[in-house]
């Protein structure tokens, strides 16, 4: 079967060039766009998608992981006595000033646990033993806070809120939305360093014992903890995520980048098309003549636009992940999964046939008759 | 007694079959009246014209006569103020989806400036027209290639329009007015942009088709070279056929 579409597209090679630009445009913009952003997001969350808490127990109206309160360490042994709880420990997640060799000052967040070992954190360790944290001032740090920080070694020293640790290991991937790089020391010795946690705790990491239902464990807790808030870890991070994409304003922020994208690219693909309907105008009153359709004719724009939409996408697509080492090197992570890539694919499709119905009323008010026009 | 009226009524079914299998175009007491502003101008005042098998017919007459109107009632792209119109022997309604089931099937045209698609080469463009007539794969491959030898452009299928002389558009054009079988050939002006050799040749083989083909004709020109082909010259004029004479 002759495509009248296709052939028309490659015909006027400019156009079809101007039309792929601004659909590959609009998709790197909203691929590299949110996927930075939900590269950032990641970070919002990732201590607690990587640690093997099941429930976190907050003080009442924390907003996401990085900003606790805190709460009496005790509660803990309430939530210990609550039936399928296999383990429930106290964490504190602070922020506390550290001194760098060069005398300048800066804002970490400390994560204390007793025992690293049984809630996976740090999960990704470089090198040192987390389990060595109780036996003395020892920390680890992560190595993304080499950028803030500059250059750490192993055995070196650092002041935290006036207190001498030494550098005991290097973690990698822990990481914080607020971008304070994150460093992991023994439960105690960071209560120690500051007043307002002394006897406290900010969060209660819960296991759930095998067979037992996360929910129902979580509500058990709740009844005994009227003073907390009780989250299971897919709860935990949604709120987390939330804060940062309502409160800050990114959410908004993002959506109208998405906004954007799809504008330039229905612009671009709608005016390009509405031109071609136009300047083609009497080969539509010719397939009219010769027996054709409106559908027939909306086919043929219909095929244009996806064959514009698929072009694009795959120039789009292709740009946004050559992009990513270079963003890697900035220390920007994109995150693309396959859902968030079959999402755009498809908006994308939908854009260009929205475009495309724009010029369906051009055409559908084509009269046959004006072939006989000279 | 009934047995004499049984057999004048098969008689006079045959004599209508007859009729019918001769005559491919009828337009009978055909009126159309356009509204302009507060204005209504009839540019058809009850035209008559029928057309049969293999049958040149030309339309002649100054502009504004109502010729183009006319071609286009008969190619069933206009519908009529009033009157009626047969296409290979099937009375047309005013439906628009009717109307194009008859352009499909019965019906090619050939137009003053050829109105060829650009973008596809000689034998995509018959193809196409095939396709949009409902023929599809190796069979519209075919037939397209069967009408461009039948207008002697076996050797040019693959070309351009734009790499195709004025006279060899307008022969890719008759291939794919002829295109899917239609009984009627519609032609408008179809030699105004060609010279005088070109254009006696074009109408030579419209000519040699119509008779070969068993099409029926209807030229609407001012090519006064087109009376040397035609089986009948028609004039309009004011929108009413004004000389119908034999050629």
């Amino acid at each position: 079967m002759v495509s009248l579409a296709r052939k028309n597209l490659l015909h006027d090679r400019l156009r079809f060039v101007i039309t792929v630009a601004g659909v590959a445009f609009a998709v790197t913009l909203v691929l590299v766009q949110v996927g930075l952003f939900l590269g950032l997001l990641g970070k919002a969350t990732v201590t607690i998608e990587n640690s093997s808490a099941d429930i976190w127990v907050t003080s009442r109206e924390t907003p996401n992981v990085d900003f606790a309160h805190s709460f009496p360490e005790t509660t803990v042994l309430r939530v210990r006595g609550v039936a399928g709880v296999e383990r429930a420990d106290n964490a504190i997640v602070q922020f506390m000033n550290i001194m760098l060799p060069s005398g300048a000052e800066e804002g970490c967040l400390v994560y204390g646990l007793e025992d690293f070992s049984s809630w996976n954190l740090p999960w990704d360790v470089e090198s040192g033993d987390p389990t060595e944290l109780r036996r003395g001032d020892f920390i680890l740090m992560d190595r993304s806070a080499e950028r803030r920080f500059g250059p750490f070694a192993v055995g070196e020293y650092r002041e935290i809120l006036g207190h001498r640790f030494k550098i005991i290991g290097a973690t990698r991937q822990a990481a914080s939305f607020t971008t304070a790089p994150v460093v992991f020391m023994d439960f105690r010795r960071a209560q120690g360093l500051q007043q307002t946690v002394h006897n406290k705790t900010s969060y209660i990491l819960v296991k759930v014992a095998p067979g037992h239902d996360k929910a129902q464990v979580a509500a058990r807790i709740r009844a005994v903890t009227p003073y907390n808030d009780v989250y299971t870890r897919e709860e935990w991070a949604a709120r987390s995520r939330n804060y940062w994409v309502v409160s800050t304003g990114l959410g908004m922020n993002m959506g109208i980048t998405v906004f954007l994208g799809i504008l330039v690219g229905i612009v671009v693909v709608a005016q390009t098309l509405y031109t071609s309907a136009v300047e083609h105008v009497k080969e539509f009153g010719t397939v009219k003549a010769i027996g054709g359709s409106n559908w027939d004719i909306y086919k043929i724009l219909g095929e244009q636009a996806l064959i514009a939409a698929v072009v694009g996408y795959t120039i789009g697509a292709a740009m946004s992940f050559g992009m990513r080492p270079l963003l890697a090197q900035l220390h920007l992570n994109v995150l693309v999964s396959p859902q968030f890539a079959a999402t755009v694919f498809a908006g994308t499709v939908l854009m260009c046939l929205g475009a495309a119905m724009l010029s369906f009323k051009r055409v559908a008010g084509i009269d046959p008759a004006l072939v006989f026009r000279a | 007694m009934n047995a004499m009226l049984a057999c004048c009524d098969r008689d006079a079914e045959r004599e209508r079959d007859a009729t019918s299998l001769r005559e491919v175009l009828a337009v009978e007491d055909v009126r159309k009246t356009f509204v302009e502003g507060s204005q209504k101008v009839e540019v058809l005042r009850g035209v008559s014209l029928a057309v049969d098998q293999g049958e040149v017919v030309a339309l002649e007459g100054p502009s504004g006569s109502g010729k183009t109107t006319l071609l286009s009632i008969m190619g069933c792209i206009l519908t009529p103020s009033a009157g009626r119109i047969r296409v290979a022997g099937r009375e047309v309604s005013g439906d628009e989806s009717a109307l194009r089931d008859v352009r499909k099937r019965s019906i090619g045209f050939v137009f003053q400036q050829y109105n060829l698609f650009p973008a596809l080469t000689a034998q995509e463009n018959v193809e196409y027209a095939l396709n949009v007539k409902g023929v599809r794969g190796r069979g519209a491959a075919a037939e397209a290639a069967r009408v461009l030898e039948l207008v002697g452009l076996g050797d040019r299928k693959r070309f351009l329009p734009r790499d195709l002389s004025g006279g060899q558009k307008q022969r890719v054009a008759i291939a794919r007015a002829l295109a899917g079988a239609p009984e009627v050939l519609l032609a408008d002006e179809p030699t105004a942009n060609l010279d005088t050799a070109v254009g006696t040749q074009i109408l030579e083989l419209f000519q040699k088709l119509a008779k070969d083909e068993n099409k029926g004709l209807v030229i609407v020109t001012h090519d006064p070279k087109v009376r040397n082909v035609a089986d009948r010259v028609v004039g309009i004029r004011d929108g009413r056929l004004s000389n119908p004479q034999e050629h």
